[in-house]
């Protein structure tokens, strides 16, 4: 009950936006969360871990970190869109110092951060929802609130594998 | 005599330039070179999970129930993991020669699958990271939880 609670929230969060005033991260009510705010370089974690540096922090295709000024690396898994990441507002500022907000969240299985806002040295604050910018402009201007019911990598997996993964296997038709 | 001196302080100087790099070089190196040290070869044996939902308990996360939201998430660029067996979450970076672990084919492919893989494990600030080398298994999707969980989060 809980559970549902709180992913409506956020899911309510994702599709209308947050407060327009916010350039401060707002709670999320999950387990192990606090409210973070902190300056970092942004780096593909693969090359910062085993030295595979391809140019431009793999130009979309890497998983991107928030490395601290003592060393310590940030794996940023969330944005403020619904179902996304983290990569496309990253991404433009690799290699350089970003102030991060959002929500670090020390759970019992491993630490990780949601962003919510960034702001690159010396440029201006910007929510955290570029995945969804970028999927509009590539999906012809449609609104990004709902990407993934409209997305066509996605209606073509579960189209093919079905909604539990099992080609065949569907769901009863009161659910 | 004044030109001798200025070579023998030339000399010294890119004496002291070079014992200064030996120095500072490997230093200057930075943390890559030194997490690279750390690499460990694991075989991994679990469920391919998206990382958010699953860490966060923000909602049933696991097997047939949550198939679907885990493609939404890869898609979405949401990091990947293998949940071990051991119950360890391990964040795929890379797998085999594939230049992207970002919403790939492939990656949307195993989403909930039980897989055996073959990797380089790095540690670093409290995060298994992997990057896979080798898929040496995948039995497809058998952890049967929708008829307890029904579809998470939205159902049909």
């Amino acid at each position: 009950m809980k559970r549902t609670s709180i992913f409506a929230g956020i899911a309510l969060a994702g599709l209308v936006g947050f407060a327009a005033t916010a350039n401060a991260a707002e709670e999320w009510g999950l387990d192990g969360e606090k409210i973070a705010r902190f300056d970092a370089k942004v780096v593909d974690i693969a090359c910062e871990l085993s030295g595979d540096c391809p140019a431009n922090c793999g130009g979309g295709k890497r998983h991107l970190g928030l490395l601290m000024a003592d060393g310590k690396l940030i794996l940023p898994v969330k944005n403020q869109d619904i179902f996304a990441g983290v990569i496309n507002d990253l991404l433009p500022f690799c290699g350089k110092t970003v102030t991060a907000d959002g929500l670090m969240i020390s759970s019992k299985h491993m630490p990780l951060f949601a962003m919510q806002f960034k702001r690159p040295e010396g440029g201006k604050w910007a929510r955290a929802d570029w995945f969804g910018k970028e999927w509009s402009k590539a999906n012809g201007g449609q609104k990004p609130g709902q990407w993934f019911k409209a997305d066509k990598r996605i209606l073509s997996a579960i189209k093919k594998d079905g909604v539990y993964g099992i080609p065949g296997l569907k769901p009863p038709k009161d659910e | 005599m004044g030109a001798l001196n200025m070579k023998t302080q030339m000399l010294r100087l890119a004496l002291f330039a070079g014992l200064a790099l030996a120095v500072l070089a490997p230093l200057s190196a930075g943390p890559a070179d030194a997490a690279k040290a750390t690499a460990k070869r694991v075989k991994v044996t679990g469920e391919v999970i998206d990382t958010w939902c699953y860490v966060t308990e923000i909602m049933y996360a696991l097997g047939t129930a949550h198939h679907q939201c885990a493609v939404w998430c890869a898609v979405g660029g949401i990091p990947v993991s293998v949940l071990g067996k051991d119950g360890k979450v391990y964040v795929v970076l890379k797998i085999e020669d594939e230049e992207s672990a970002v919403a790939t084919p492939r990656i949307l492919k195993v989403q909930s699958h039980e897989v055996t893989v073959d990797g380089d494990l790095y540690v670093r600030d409290g995060v298994n990271y992997l990057i896979v080398t080798q898929v040496a298994d995948d039995k497809g999707v058998v952890n049967m939880t929708h008829e307890e969980y029904g579809i998470q989060p939205f159902g049909k």
